[in-house]
């Protein structure tokens, strides 16, 4: 399914919760929508950047487990206050227009 | 080359230095975690790699995204030249002062024209005193919110078309082929720094970004 104009919202949907890294991000978004929301995942990472220059997300050094014993870092992000107001708009946006479309769609 | 490196080096095309490290870093550590997962799943290596770079899409239209959201080549070398620029005139600060005294001088030269009756060069010398004087005032001011950047920038371009309107009068159209060439490098500049403003968080914005 196309996620054009849906994936900011996603992100920081899989954001709400805990800190994560891209390949979790991408992993909770499939996993939560069964399958059904599927992208290209080199598309993520933009993505992620337009969000943190927005402010909507910050972005920090963490643990990678693959590495724990060499001590290599891997890039974590987190959701701001500016993005959880942003995601709490977009929900109610989308609940709008998805009410909106429903209610159409079952007068046929 | 690996598939991964010819999939990274599209990716990153024209992009700047730094951009590109963040860049392959990231995807270097998604690509490895898919194929990890596949394996676990059962797939052999050799399709886990190809499994993982499918997953990542096409190169290219990554790349336009990446264009939109990190800096460029040209716009790190544009942030660089322009820091450059900065420790010139900031090293020297005789420097400024003169710039500012060419700004009194110019004025004082516009107003003696106009009292002694020459309009027409008390007019072109006020037309560069007033083109001059957003750098000036670049010098001497400070601008640390972007808001104060923008209102500096409108009364930047306000203060250079005030002064073109100036020198040029009712030349201005024929003139007009000189003042594009002129003024297309500014244009240009004016227009990246407002992608690099777009790409890079106010905080870390450098001096030459506000104006």
């Amino acid at each position: 399914m196309n996620l054009k104009g849906t994936l900011p919202t996603l992100i920081l949907e899989a954001l709400i919760r805990e800190p994560s890294h891209g390949y979790r991000i991408a992993q909770r978004i499939k996993e939560r929508s069964e399958g059904v929301l599927d992208f290209r995942e080199g598309t993520l990472y933009p993505a992620l950047h337009r969000l943190e220059n927005e402010g909507m997300i910050e972005s920090f050094d963490g643990p990678s487990s693959r590495d724990a014993e060499n001590g290599r870092t891997r890039r974590y992000y987190r959701i701001t206050e500016s993005g959880r107001g942003m995601l709490t708009r977009d929900r109610g946006e989308w609940r709008a227009h998805s009410r909106a479309v429903t209610m159409i769609l079952e007068e046929v | 080359m690996t598939a991964l490196d010819d999939w990274l080096k599209q990716a990153t095309r024209h992009l700047a230095k730094d951009s590109v490290a963040r860049v392959r870093t990231e995807i270097q550590e998604h690509f490895e975690s898919t194929r990890d997962a596949a394996v676990a799943d059962g797939a052999t290596p050799d399709a886990a790699d190809k499994f993982a770079l499918n997953a990542l899409g096409n190169a290219k239209v990554a790349n336009c995204q990446y264009r939109r959201v990190l800096l460029t080549a040209a716009e790190g070398r544009m942030l660089r030249s322009g820091n450059w620029e900065a420790h010139a005139v900031c090293s020297r600060p005789w420097l400024k002062w003169i710039i500012a005294g060419a700004l009194v001088v110019g004025l004082c030269a516009a107003s003696a024209l106009f009292f002694t009756g020459r309009a027409e060069v008390g007019r072109d010398v006020l037309g560069v005193a007033i083109g001059v004087s957003p750098l000036t005032a670049a010098l001497f001011l400070r601008f640390r919110t972007p808001a104060r950047g923008r209102v500096f920038r409108v009364a930047k371009w306000l203060a250079m078309t005030i002064a073109v309107a100036l020198v040029f009068g009712p030349e201005l159209l024929k003139w007009s082929w000189l003042l594009i060439s002129c003024l297309w490098p500014l244009a240009w500049t004016e227009s990246t720094r407002a992608s690099i403003r777009r790409k890079l968080p106010a905080a870390a914005w450098p001096r030459q970004l506000y104006l």
